[in-house]
């Protein structure tokens, strides 16, 4: 379906759409792998980074530096607009549960990191959705425990100590792999 | 080390797991970013969810003027049907006995009520009308809109269509009002002489009276005139407008009083004794002894003087209700804006203090009104946040 498309009416601040560029060159990828995580469904996962990227978007000019981090800023946007998208359709994210995406396996790895890597795979779809939420801000994002804090709305020690449990518990389920 | 080392390769096979976008995803999603997310058009969208959107779309900072705007005209209707509201209650407010003062438009016509009246009563005024004015005590006294004003001194009557359940008795479908009036006219000492002569023609083409009248010569300051005239009430009107075309007029008051009660009681009081008499005749005629036609003769006496008494209230209440006295000078000497008549810096700044003050009432009004509202709001808003924030905790499980 072809769509008509218009340019916005308002010309942003040059300088807030300068720092939204930054910002999008730098996350595209983690926020899509973050959102995917979560929701374990690649088309969704398309949709809710692109919702998430527009929102962010639109509101870019009322960003305040001082009330924290982009990167969290945007992660935040994210994970609202991830959960609206859980909530709208009904359902956990493990019950939507897809085979966990191929995309980031090597051609050329050895056999023990092709176990090892489906190991943890199968250990991550054993976790519970929150722990699996914070493993993937961490390892897939790439967020620090400030960032994750901010996202969360939870204090960075809290943060810390509920991603060291949950990555106990990915590591417990491996069953000896690592 | 071992730990440390089993973290490493923990984080290397999540890498591995890391989901990655699709080539034409990025591409389409990098293509969106650089057009700055282009809207659909709005052509085939409803008027209301195109409203809907263009609000989203602007910046809290570009809602405020609007909104602000929104309030303040809702504040301004607000104050301004309160204020009529409150104006329409006491215009209306003639109780019995009540007392009521307001500006009359200049010239206004008279109603063929009031002008009935004016026949029969006017034959009666040349006994005299100060004596009678004060024949009878009045349960109310006038009033009068301004601070300066003199009381109003008893006046004519008016005829005024009255729903009955109001009144004392309700027999009575009318009012007896009583009219008063003063005015003070500004005009140079050598126009004096001229102005006094076409308040004397004025008042006889009204068909009033001049009570009393005083025309000083002299100075500015020092000339001047003063009258106490007696106009029908029908004729008020007419008279006040011929009165403000002498001169500049400084000062208006307009003066009413609800004398209905005391006329209809002294009717009643005066049928009473009437029938009295009657009865007392009839016994007077039935009498068989010296003594006892005695005795009934002097109740007969004093029945008739109580009688008399009486009847001449009635007429006085009559008169007040039927002549309008009206208390009208000639000033001369200082501005006609030290008077009123003009617009200077005192006045500027009691204007200035008064658009204050009504301001200050329009904001307490409205806040009155939006406060409740815009709190309401905030705690909707806040317990919508809450909500959605608990069902998106709870989407995660």
């Amino acid at each position: 379906m072809s769509q008509v498309l218009v340019a916005p009416a308002e010309e942003a601040p040059r300088e807030a759409d300068i720092a939204f560029e930054g910002l999008y060159r730098a996350c595209r990828d983690d926020v899509y792998a973050y959102v995917a995580s979560m929701l374990r469904d690649r088309a969704a996962a398309e949709d809710v980074t692109a919702t998430a990227f527009e929102r962010a978007y639109r509101k870019r000019s009322r960003f305040d530096r001082r009330r924290g981090e982009p990167r969290a800023w945007l992660f935040g946007i994210a994970r609202n607009a991830a959960l609206d998208e859980l909530r709208r359709r009904g359902r956990h994210a493990e019950l939507a549960a897809e085979p966990i995406d191929d995309a980031g396996a090597a051609v050329d790895e050895s056999a023990e990191e092709s176990e090892r890597r489906l190991a943890v795979a199968a250990a991550l779809e054993t976790l519970e959705p929150r722990d699996r939420e914070l493993v993937a801000l961490k390892f897939f994002a790439g967020l620090s425990n400030a960032e994750i804090a901010a996202v969360l709305g939870v204090s960075e020690s809290n943060a810390g100590t509920k991603l060291h449990r949950a990555v106990t518990k990915l590591r417990e389920a491996c069953d000896g792999v690592l | 080390m071992e730990s440390s080392r089993d973290h490493d390769k923990l984080a290397e096979a999540l890498r591995a797991l890391r989901p990655a976008p699709s080539i034409a995803f990025a591409a389409e999603l990098d293509a969106r970013v650089a057009a700055g997310f282009p809207r659909p058009a709005p052509s085939g969208e409803a008027p209301l969810a195109r409203f809907g959107a263009r609000l989203r779309a602007m910046k809290p900072r570009q809602l405020l003027l609007p909104a602000a705007a929104t309030a303040l005209t809702l504040i301004v209707v607000v104050t301004i049907v309160v204020a009529n509201y409150h104006a329409s209650h006491l215009n209306i407010d003639t109780s019995p006995g009540g007392a009521t003062t307001q500006a009359r438009p200049t010239g206004a016509a008279a109603s063929p009520e009031r002008r009935a009246n004016e026949g029969e009563l006017l034959g009666k005024i040349t006994r005299g009308y100060a004596s009678a004015g004060n024949a009878v005590e009045t349960p109310a006294l006038p009033s009068s809109s301004s601070a300066e004003a003199e009381a109003p001194a008893p006046g004519i009557v008016e005829s005024i269509p009255r729903d009955q359940s109001q009144g004392f008795n309700a027999s009575v479908n009318h009012r007896d009002i009583e009219h008063s009036a003063q005015m003070t006219l500004g005009a140079d000492p050598e126009d004096v002489g001229d102005a006094a002569g076409k308040v004397f023609e004025a008042v006889h083409a009204a068909h009033g009276i001049v009570l009393r009248s005083s025309v000083q010569n002299g100075s500015a300051g020092h000339a001047g005139a003063q009258f106490d005239l007696l106009i029908p009430s029908g004729r008020l009107d007419d008279a006040l407008a011929a009165f403000s075309g002498i001169a500049e007029v400084r000062s208006r008051n307009d003066g009413t009083v609800d004398i209905t009660a005391p006329t209809v009681g002294v009717g009643e009081r005066l049928q009473d004794s009437q029938a009295k008499i009657d009865g007392l005749l009839s016994e007077l005629a039935g009498s068989e002894t010296e003594t006892e036609r005695e005795a009934i003769e002097a109740q007969l006496t004093s029945e008739r003087r109580r009688s008399a008494r009486l009847g001449a209230q009635l007429e006085s209440l009559k008169k007040r209700a039927g002549l309008s006295h009206v208390s009208l000078k000639i000033v001369t000497g200082g501005s006609s804006t030290s008077s009123g008549g003009g617009w200077d810096a005192g006045d500027a700044i009691g204007d200035a203090s008064h658009i204050l003050a009504v301001a200050a009432g329009v904001t307490i009004v409205g806040l009155a009104i939006l406060g409740p509202i815009a709190l309401l709001a905030l705690l909707l808003w806040l317990a919508y946040r809450a909500w959605l924030r608990r069902g998106r905790e709870r989407a995660l499980g």
